[in-house]
Order: structure tokens, then C-alpha cells, then sequence
């Protein structure tokens, strides 16, 4: 049994509207899973023993768990609302722990080095000051007034704006990034990071994004996002350890790190450590 | 503990950086923009990264995740981030100590290192180092020796081979003869994949 307090969390092991029809096999916490399309078109996902799993089908993807979820999927408003263009990304697999996938998507002072000339350019790194707060009512992370400098911030942008950004993190292996839509200033496009925990040190990550975006084609859109995410890979399966450490001292945050300080307390406090180091080596 | 031929100077002009191994222990061996060599751990303290993907810029190498900028000793002098903040001392990259002789980037731990400079190859050149998954035994055996510096012929010509055993398997650092011309070079690149080629045969019998 692994996963521990995890293994009762949900994850995406598929996009809806792309069921293998042969089946596939897969990892979810390290156990095997399978993952088949039904008689009546409809997912279907077992373990290694046959056993049927729990299915959820929303946010585009299938998802599943191989515990007893307590509670429903978390909620996203924003994916029914109307004028939203619903955007099926595709899959990355990743020799990293979940847990880094994650808090690599949390972190915006990376954009210049890393997304350099899209997401973010020197001289332009500082981060300000920003808020974060574990939200108990929810049981969610989140951070709010995050600006940040970004020559191309996404595929409908033209030039550089400073954008707003709003982070959440609602489950162990999941992110939602709310940042300024380019075309529609006072609404906020919806970018996901859904993560399929593999082992602790794989994993499969499925970007989901409901945006606000007329113009640009959806091969554009995947294209962008999926560039993006292969530019943050080189980076994930070169950190040392792989595991996330959650004790203090192996790492050096800053202020501008403040979300993955949040959010690795937050884990810590929940015992959501598949994908963690616990003590120093 | 002896001086470990890490790489060759050749293969770090100025400017750039590269991954290493000093025993067990992952390195980056970088050069400043004005020639100056270091071996630091490869990894930021940040949050981890290996510098090696890092950039130099000046006397500086920076990590390629976040930009924070290290100097002379390790130190840390820039967090991108927070232009306006000194960064504390405690930041700093643990370092290694280095020398370059006769072409060779030499690395020891830190206080630690031989009193003695490296070995010195008169008459031989810096040539091109090769890297394979054999252990330097089983390489030194294959070119008929013991030991980590070998000397013999290759492809007709004089050469040392200075054996850097790796968590797994060795770097070959390949020495030829004062004044050996491009086409006996050839010769001696050929004759070293041979050789690598004939280890890993033996290793794979053994196997
Ligand atoms: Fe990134």
C-alpha cells in the first residue's frame, strides 16, 4: 500500500476525449493501473489485481484513485463558464518527483532564466512582495497578488504587460494558476497543473487550461503551453535531490519563495510526502 | 588523497561549465571569462539545480533556474529576485580545490589536497579524453597495465592514458607525444575507441 494519506487523493490518469481503445498501462503510486475503454465508450480503470477504481471524469481529464477519497474532486468554477475555450494540453512524462512538478509551477522568479523572452527577461526578475496564506476552510494554498514582468505572457499577448497571477494549490499534485488575460482585462485565464504521481521520482503531467483566447488556434495553444513545460523538464530532472525535501536546511528559500514554503508545510502537515525527502541526507 | 585528472583544459575554454566527478561526488568545472578555473559541487543551494547548466558571465557562474550569480570561492553575490538584497554569506557553493598542469584541470577536496603538485608528463600533449561505463580496471587490463596512468602506444604513437574512475565506469584521458601531426591523431582516436570497444567487450562477457 503506498501513498500513504495520498493514496486517498484523486488523480488524472487520462484525457477524456482520448480514451486508449486498445487500453494502457500505468503507474499511479508506484502500483500498476490500466486504464480501458468500456462497451459503452465510457473510461474504465482497474489495478493490478482486476479491481475496478473510482472514476471521475472532469476538467478534460479521467480521473481515479486507488484509495477511498473522502471528499469529491475540488471544485473550478471558471471550467463552466461561458465564453472559455476548454484546452486538453496532452501529457509530459517527467524523471522528477510530483511533488517538485508541482512546486516548479508555483514559482514565477524562474521566468526570466528559464522561459526566457516569453514568460519572463532581464533586467526584469524582481519578485515582490506577495500573499499566501493556507486557506483552513478550504484546506487549500494559495497565493494572491503575484505580479511579475512577462514579454510574451501567453499566446493572445502582444508585447510586454506586468502580469497578475493567483495560485492555488487544492490537492497534494495539483495546481491552478489564475493570471490576467490578455484579452479580457478583469477576468482571469485558468491554467492547470494536474500531476499523475508515477513513482516518487516520475511522474506524468497533464496541463489543462480554460482561456479566454478568440484569435489563436488550438494547436497554438497546446504548442505554447507544451513549450513551455519542456523548457521547465530540463530543469526538473536536474535537481538534486530528486525528492522534495520538506525539513528545513538541505534548500535556501527566499521571500520570493514564499508559495513553496506554504506549500511544503502544507504537505508536511498532512503527511503528503510520496515524492518527499524527509530527512536531511 | 592524489590529484584527480578531472577534464581536459581544452574542454573548458573560457566561459563555459561543465559536469565532473571527483569520486562519488557530482562537480562543475567552469572557467571565468578571463581564464581563471574552478571546481564547485554541482548543485545550487537554492533549490537544488546542477550548476553545470548554469551560464558564466564574467567571474561569475549563475544558475540556470533562478539566476542566482556565484563568485570567487563559492560565494554567492546576486539573487535575481531581490536585486536590492546582499545576499548572506552562509550562501555559498562548497568548493573544491583545482590546478591545471600540462593541460589537465587536477581536483582534491578542499583542504585536503596533496601537498605536492600533479604529476607532470614531459614530452606529452593533452590529446581528448573519452568516457565509458567500464571500470578502469578492466580498461587498464585491456591496454595491458594496472594502475590509473597508463603509458604505451596507440595507433603507432607514444601516449599516456590517465584512467578517472566514475561511479560508473572511467574517463580516458588521452596524452600523445609532442609534435604528433593531425593524421597520427586520427590514428589514436581510432586505436582508443578500439580500446574502449575491447573493455566493454570484456566487461560484457564478464557480465
Ligand atoms: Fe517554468
Amino acid at each position: 500500500m503506498n501513498g500513504g494519506a495520498m493514496r486517498d487523493q484523486w488523480y488524472p490518469v487520462a484525457i477524456a476525449a482520448q480514451l486508449p481503445q486498445k487500453g494502457r498501462d500505468s503507474l499511479l503510486l508506484g502500483e500498476p493501473i490500466h486504464i480501458a475503454t468500456d462497451e459503452t465508450g465510457g473510461a474504465r480503470v482497474t489495478d493490478g489485481a482486476g479491481r475496478i477504481l473510482p472514476i471521475i471524469s472532469r476538467y478534460g481529464h479521467i480521473w481515479t484513485s486507488l484509495g477511498q477519497p473522502e471528499q469529491d474532486l475540488f471544485p473550478i468554477p471558471e471550467a463552466d463558464q461561458p465564453g472559455r475555450r476548454l484546452v486538453d494540453v496532452g501529457s509530459v512524462k517527467v524523471r522528477c518527483s510530483p511533488l517538485r512538478a508541482v512546486e516548479n509551477f508555483l514559482d514565477i522568479a524562474h521566468f526570466p532564466f528559464v522561459h526566457t523572452d516569453i514568460l519572463g527577461s532581464e533586467p526584469h526578475t524582481e519578485v515582490e512582495r506577495y500573499e499566501v496564506e493556507i486557506r483552513d476552510d478550504v484546506d487549500e494554498v494559495w497565493a494572491t497578488k503575484v505580479k511579475f514582468y512577462q514579454p510574451q505572457a501567453a499566446k493572445s499577448a502582444q508585447g510586454g504587460i506586468t502580469t497578475e497571477y493567483m495560485y492555488r494549490v487544492p490537492s497534494p499534485t495539483c495546481s491552478i494558476l489564475y493570471k490576467t488575460s490578455p484579452p479580457r482585462p478583469g477576468e482571469w485565464d485558468v491554467i492547470t497543473l494536474f500531476v499523475q504521481p508515477l513513482t516518487e521520482e516520475t511522474c506524468e503531467v497533464w496541463p489543462w487550461m480554460a482561456l479566454f483566447d478568440d484569435d489563436s488556434s488550438m494547436t497554438d495553444m497546446i504548442h505554447f503551453q507544451q513549450m513551455i513545460f519542456v523548457q521547465d523538464r530540463s530543469i526538473l530532472e536536474n535537481q538534486i535531490p530528486a525528492l522534495l525535501p520538506l525539513d528545513p536546511g538541505k534548500e535556501i528559500p527566499t521571500r520570493a519563495d514564499m508559495t513553496s514554503i506554504a506549500y511544503r508545510r502544507w504537505l508536511k502537515r498532512h503527511g503528503y510526502t510520496y515524492g518527499a525527502q524527509l530527512v536531511a541526507a | 588523497m592524489n590529484w584527480t585528472p578531472a577534464a581536459l583544459s581544452q574542454d573548458i575554454p573560457s566561459g563555459s561549465a561543465a559536469p565532473g566527478q571527483l569520486g562519488d561526488k557530482d562537480i562543475v568545472i567552469w572557467r571565468s571569462a578571463s581564464g581563471r578555473i574552478a571546481a564547485w559541487s554541482d548543485r545550487c543551494p537554492h533549490r537544488g539545480m546542477r550548476l553545470s547548466h548554469g551560464f558564466v558571465r564574467g567571474e561569475f557562474l549563475s544558475c540556470i533556474y533562478h539566476g542566482w550569480r556565484y563568485g570567487d570561492g563559492g560565494q554567492c553575490h546576486r539573487i535575481p529576485a531581490h536585486p536590492e538584497l546582499t545576499p548572506p554569506e552562509a550562501i555559498k557553493v562548497p568548493v573544491f580545490a583545482v590546478v591545471e598542469s600540462g593541460g589537465i584541470v587536477w581536483v582534491a577536496e578542499k583542504d585536503a589536497e596533496p601537498a605536492d603538485l600533479p604529476m607532470e608528463f614531459a614530452g606529452f600533449a593533452s590529446f581528448r579524453t573519452i568516457r565509458t561505463t567500464v571500470p578502469a580496471s578492466i580498461v587498464a587490463a585491456a591496454f595491458g597495465c594496472t594502475g590509473l596512468e597508463l603509458r604505451g602506444t596507440l595507433g603507432g604513437t607514444d601516449v599516456v592514458l590517465l584512467l578517472q574512475p566514475l561511479t560508473d565506469g572511467c574517463n580516458l584521458h588521452v596524452l600523445a607525444a609532442d609534435g604528433t601531426g593531425p593524421d597520427q591523431l586520427d590514428r589514436v582516436s581510432v586505436a582508443v575507441e578500439a580500446l574502449r570497444r575491447q573493455a566493454e567487450s570484456v566487461q560484457e562477457f564478464a557480465a
